[in-house]
C-alpha cells in the first residue's frame, strides 16, 4: 500500500467500522453492490467465515479468561494499492464482502459523499434503536425501600 | 474397562435414526427462524454451553435434534471445529457492556441504580391456557421512560474496593493467543483460573445449577449474596488489518458475583457465559467463591465441579454405557458364577469328625 487510506469526511476509522459491522444486512449490501463499478479492478484475498474467541476480565481476581467464540464472517480484498476489509457478525459471506467494498471506497475516496449518507442514515438507526431499548430498560429501573 | 467390536444391525440403526427424525418431519428455514425467534433464552443456553455463539446455527442444532439439547450442543461443538479461529478479540471489560439489567441483592443503592430489565422474577406464574382454545395471547407492551438508562454502568466490585470492603484486582496483561485455552490445553489441577472461569462459562446449566445449590444449601464454606448481576450485550471489538480496533458487532453475556464475608474482608466469587442466563452464572460464581480450600471430593472442589459440568463429556460418558458392554459384563458374570461355585464347594464340603 503505496498511498496513505483516507477516512471518510467526520468519520473516524474504528467509528465507519464499527457502524458497517452492525448496519442493516440488506441496506449494506444493496449500498455496495454499485461501488463495484466505480473501484479499480479488485482482488479478493479473503472471504469466509471462522471464528473469534470473546474474552473477558473477570471482576474478582482481574483475570482475562475466554468466554467463547463467536461465528464472524470476514473479507480481505484489494485494489488501487488500498486494502478493504469486513468483519461481521454471523455466517452472510456477501455482508461481510460489502462492509468492505465500502472500507476499500472510503479508502480511496471513491463514492465518498454517498458513503457519508450511508453512514450517517445507519448511525441514526443504530442510535435510535440503542435509544428505544435502553428507554424501555429505564421503565424497570427501581427504587429500593427498606423497612 | 474392556470393549468389544460389534457388527451388525446397520439396517435397524439406519431406520432407527430414520424414526428419530420423522417424529419431527422436515426442517424448514422457516422452522429454524421461528425457534430463534420464539426462544432466545433456549438458544442463549445452548450457545453458551455450546460456547459457539450464532443463533441460527443454535436454531438449527435445536431444530435438528429436537431440542435434544446434549444433542444439539454436540453438534454445534463439532461443527465448530470445522472453523478456524479469525483472532482473538480484545478482553471485555464490565464497565464497557450495553446493560439491560443490573441488580444487587448486597446493596440497595449502587452507583449507577438498579434496572431490572426483562425479567420474570416477580411475575405471577400462570399458564396461558387460553392460548390452547384458540386465543393468542398478546404480551402487553413496556411503556418506555422518556430517557434512556445509561448505556454503561460503573462496576459495582470497582466501587467496594475504592471502599475497603474488596481486595482491588490486579491488572491481567495476559491477552489475544496468551490467554490458557481450554479448547487447545488440557484442563490440569489446580487448574488456572482463566481455565476455570473458562470450563464455567462453558459448562451445563443443570450440573452447574446441582452443585451450585449444594454450595448455597450448606454444602459449601460460604453463603453467597448477589452483589452485582448483569444482563448486557459486549462488542466484540477486532483489529483491521491497518491497525484500526473496532466493534464487529456485539453479543449477549451474563455475568454474575457473589459476595460472602471472609474474615475481615468481603470474599468474591465471579463467573459469566454467552448469551443471557443468570440461573448459571449465579451459581457457577457460588462454585468459585466456595473453590478455595474446599475439602478433597466436595461439591465445591474445583476439579469435583469442573468435571462433573462439563455437559458434553459427562452425557457422553451417561449415554456410553447403553452401548454394547458384553465382554465386560458377561466378565462380571463369570466373577460372579466363579465366586458361587467356590462357596457352593466349600458349604459341600463334609465337616470333619469330631
Amino acid at each position: 500500500m503505496t498511498q496513505t487510506p483516507q477516512d471518510l469526511p467526520g468519520w473516524a476509522h474504528d467509528a465507519m467500522l464499527a457502524v458497517l459491522a452492525r448496519a442493516d444486512t440488506e441496506r449494506l449490501k444493496a449500498f455496495a453492490e454499485p461501488l463495484i463499478a466505480q473501484l479499480p479492478e479488485i482482488k479478493v484475498l479473503e472471504n469466509r467465515t471462522g471464528l473469534v474467541m470473546l474474552p473477558m476480565r473477570d471482576t474478582a481476581q482481574g483475570t482475562h479468561f475466554h468466554l467463547g467464540e463467536i461465528l464472524m464472517s470476514e473479507a480481505r480484498i484489494t485494489a488501487g494499492n488500498q486494502l478493504g476489509y469486513g468483519m461481521r457478525r454471523g455466517r452472510d459471506l456477501e455482508a461481510a464482502m460489502a462492509m468492505a467494498l465500502v472500507d476499500l471506497a472510503a479508502a480511496l475516496g471513491v463514492a465518498a459523499d454517498a458513503c457519508v449518507r450511508f453512514l450517517d442514515a445507519e448511525a441514526r438507526a443504530q442510535a435510535q434503536a440503542d435509544h428505544d431499548t435502553l428507554c424501555r430498560v429505564e421503565a424497570t429501573r427501581v427504587d429500593m425501600e427498606t423497612f | 474397562m474392556a470393549y468389544v467390536a460389534t457388527r451388525g444391525g446397520e439396517r435397524a440403526i439406519e431406520q432407527s435414526q430414520r424414526l428419530f427424525r420423522a417424529e419431527m418431519g422436515a426442517i424448514t428455514p422457516e422452522r429454524v427462524a421461528e425457534i430463534r425467534s420464539a426462544m432466545p433464552y433456549l438458544i442463549d443456553r445452548v450457545m453458551g454451553e455450546a460456547s459457539l455463539y450464532d443463533e441460527d446455527l443454535a436454531a438449527l442444532a435445536l431444530a435438528q435434534t429436537g431440542g435434544e439439547l446434549y444433542e444439539a450442543i454436540l453438534l454445534l461443538r463439532a461443527w465448530r471445529t470445522t472453523q478456524p479461529r479469525l483472532t482473538v478479540a480484545d478482553p471485555v471489560t464490565q464497565d464497557s457492556l450495553f446493560t439491560h439489567r443490573r441488580i444487587s441483592a448486597a446493596f440497595k443503592d449502587i452507583p449507577g441504580g438498579q434496572v431490572l430489565g426483562p425479567t420474570l422474577d416477580y411475575a405471577h406464574r400462570i399458564l396461558a391456557t387460553d392460548v390452547l382454545s384458540g386465543q393468542t395471547y398478546h404480551p402487553d407492551p413496556v411503556d418506555p421512560a422518556p430517557q434512556p438508562s445509561p448505556a454503561r454502568q460503573p462496576s459495582v466490585a470497582a466501587w467496594q474496593a475504592e471502599n475497603g470492603l474488596l481486595a482491588k484486582s490486579l491488572p491481567d496483561a495476559t491477552t489475544g493467543n496468551d490467554i490458557p485455552d481450554i479448547t487447545r490445553e488440557p484442563l490440569l489441577f489446580p487448574a488456572k483460573r482463566a481455565h476455570t472461569l473458562q470450563s464455567l462459562a462453558r459448562a451445563e446449566t443443570g450440573g452447574v445449577l446441582a452443585l451450585g445449590y449444594a454450595a448455597q444449601r450448606g454444602y459449601g464454606q460460604a453463603h453467597p449474596t448477589v452483589n452485582e448481576l448483569r444482563l448486557a450485550e459486549a462488542d466484540v471489538v477486532v483489529q483491521h488489518p491497518r491497525g484500526t480496533r473496532f466493534s464487529a458487532g456485539r453479543v449477549k453475556v451474563s455475568q454474575a458475583e457473589v459476595v460472602s464475608k471472609q474474615g475481615s474482608e468481603l470474599g468474591l466469587g465471579f463467573a459469566a457465559t454467552l448469551g443471557w442466563n443468570e440461573v448459571k452464572v449465579i451459581a457457577a460464581a457460588t462454585l468459585d467463591l466456595n473453590a478455595a480450600g474446599a475439602p478433597k471430593g466436595s461439591a465445591t472442589e474445583e476439579e469435583f465441579f469442573l468435571y462433573h459440568t462439563e455437559g458434553v463429556e459427562s452425557s457422553g460418558f451417561c449415554i456410553h454405557f447403553k452401548l454394547p458392554h458384553y465382554v465386560t459384563f458377561q466378565s462380571s458374570l463369570d466373577a460372579m458364577r466363579d465366586a458361587k461355585a467356590k462357596r457352593a464347594a466349600k458349604d459341600k464340603q463334609p465337616e470333619p469328625a469330631e
